[in-house]
């Protein structure tokens, strides 16, 4: 394997601090500060078109029905029209919450949606930093959000909400353990939790069929993790068949049941921020970041392409497929996933180490 | 040094964008304080006690294995990291993936046991299967 070039990478705040001529710890804190903006921004952007008007209409389309037609071209003036009304709702503070707790969960959520954002690289020069251990830093900001979900379950004092947050535990136990060591599984083709180089690893050509190049991505160089990760993501963002923490039909809500106005716009926010990280994960494990056909300055595009194929791919599960039964999702997890997921690992390095 | 600085950042841009989106709501949103308004919900129905109670959450047992596996996770994660280097500079298969194959076995007989022993399953209250045989006598 070769050694990837480090010079061409350049980092957004570096970019920034240069184009403002700053140099230094200052440039540092400004670039960064205003690279993490920008990063924030595209990522609320897309929230926004993927929350009040996306979601309708996928799922208009599934059930077929018409969805959000009448203000805008394709109604898409909705979103400005939710955001107003969302955040003019009054805000009704159940009797006897838990107060601090109450009001912080739903900061928690989109906080660490947003933070494991920080070491992806989205193409386009869009990559806020890229430290060693960008991949073990992604899955920790990203399991922030279960002590968000714990705080708003526990705190509300609603027994709907407790039990919405038992069972956001009971997720993440079950399946964060597949979905990480399915990861480590790509991480020995990469030998680095770095970000850059786990894309830097996926540029070479594996096989050319009929004059069409198809590239080292890990899907296809392992297509049994790939599909592994991806249904581990769906019970990390807590989507069907995996949606039991809200679970709609059972327990009401879930965690965001006493929440209103803007709390619950911010819990929303914060969940399909994390749909969009986990699909950007995905993204960056399997299907090569930001490459694509066409020169290097359109990889945002198809990074953008990739993230919303998996929040398509969230939305399609959830007109298509049924829910699981509280336990039958542990035993799906404890029995099925983590034997996969282990089987997969040891049978990725044996492969690897025999070839190699 | 300089990447945590921006890692930070966008930390302080995440906690930022809540704040500021609770600020406009602030502005924005009326304030109808109504009698009732307040109850939590629970169908519709008066609330009956606090939500402040003990039961079995079912799953201590899948708990206690997680933290096991997790921290095997943080064990596995040098080692995949090494893993293809070290074989292109020479070290044989039986030094590089011996040991974490035991390393790995010594875990899955740990799973084996406990799967057999029912700890990954779902525990079934005493009193839930009681009512259970009661319905199915009547």
């Amino acid at each position: 394997m070769t050694a990837p070039l480090q010079s061409d990478t350049v980092l957004l705040p570096e970019r920034i601090a240069n184009l403002l001529g700053l140099s230094g710890v200052l440039g540092d804190v400004v670039g960064g500060l205003l690279g993490a903006f920008l990063i924030a921004n595209l990522l609320l952007v897309q929230t926004a078109v993927a929350g009040p008007w996306a979601k309708r209409k996928i799922t208009a389309a599934f059930t077929d029905r018409i969805a959000v037609n009448r203000i805008g071209p394709f109604g898409l003036l909705i979103i400005v029209a939710d955001a107003v009304r969302l955040l003019s709702k009054e805000l009704v503070v159940p009797e006897h919450v838990d107060r601090p707790a109450w009001d912080l969960g739903p900061i928690v959520i989109p906080f660490s949606a947003l933070l494991g954002f920080a070491v992806i690289p989205m193409g386009s020069g869009i990559h806020l930093a890229d430290p060693e251990t960008g991949l073990a830093f992604a899955f920790a900001a990203a399991s922030i959000a279960s002590l968000g979900l714990v705080m708003m379950g526990y705190a509300s004092n609603n027994k709907y909400s407790l039990l919405g947050g038992l069972r956001a535990i009971a997720a993440n136990l079950a399946y964060e353990i597949p979905l990480i060591i399915t990861a480590a599984s790509v991480v020995i083709f990469t030998g680095s939790l770095q970000m850059s180089e786990i894309v830097a690893a996926q540029t070479e050509p594996l096989l050319t069929v009929a004059g069409v190049t198809i590239p080292q991505w890990f899907a296809f160089v392992n297509p049994f993790a790939f599909v592994l990760f991806v249904v581990a993501n769906l019970a990390e963002v807590g989507r069907n068949p995996f949606d039991i923490p809200e679970a709609p039909t059972e327990i009401v809500a879930g965690y965001q049941t006493e929440y209103s106005s803007v709390l619950f716009v911010l819990i929303y926010l914060g969940e399909f921020i994390h749909i969009f990280l986990g699909g950007a994960i995905a993204a960056t494990l399997f299907l090569g970041g930001p490459a694509g056909p066409g020169p290097e300055s359109l990889g945002f595009i198809w990074f953008v392409a990739k993230i919303w194929a998996f929040y398509f791919f969230t939305q399609w599960m959830r007109s298509a497929i049924p829910r699981l039964r509280v336990d039958q999702f542990l035993d799906v997890g404890w029995k099925g996933m983590l034997v996969l997921s282990f089987a997969n690992l040891v049978l990725t390095a044996i492969i690897v180490g025999v070839i190699a | 040094m300089s990447e945590w600085i921006a890692i930070g950042a966008l930390a302080l841009v995440a906690v930022g964008i809540p704040l500021g989106m609770m600020a406009a709501s602030a502005i924005l949103r009326p304030s109808v304080p109504e009698q009732g308004k307040s109850a939590t919900y629970e169908s519709g129905e008066i609330p009956t006690g606090s939500a402040r109670v003990q039961f079995n959450i079912q799953y201590y047992m899948v708990a206690l294995l997680f933290v096991v596996f997790d921290i095997e996770t943080v064990l596995i994660f040098p080692w995949t990291v090494i893993y293809r280097s070290a074989l292109s500079q020479g070290a044989s298969l039986a030094t590089v993936l011996l040991p974490m194959l035991v390393f790995i076995g010594v875990l899955v007989v740990g799973l084996v046991w406990a799967w057999r022993n029912g700890a990954v399953e779902w525990v079934k209250s005493p009193l839930a299967k009681r009512r259970k045989t009661e319905r199915q006598d009547a």
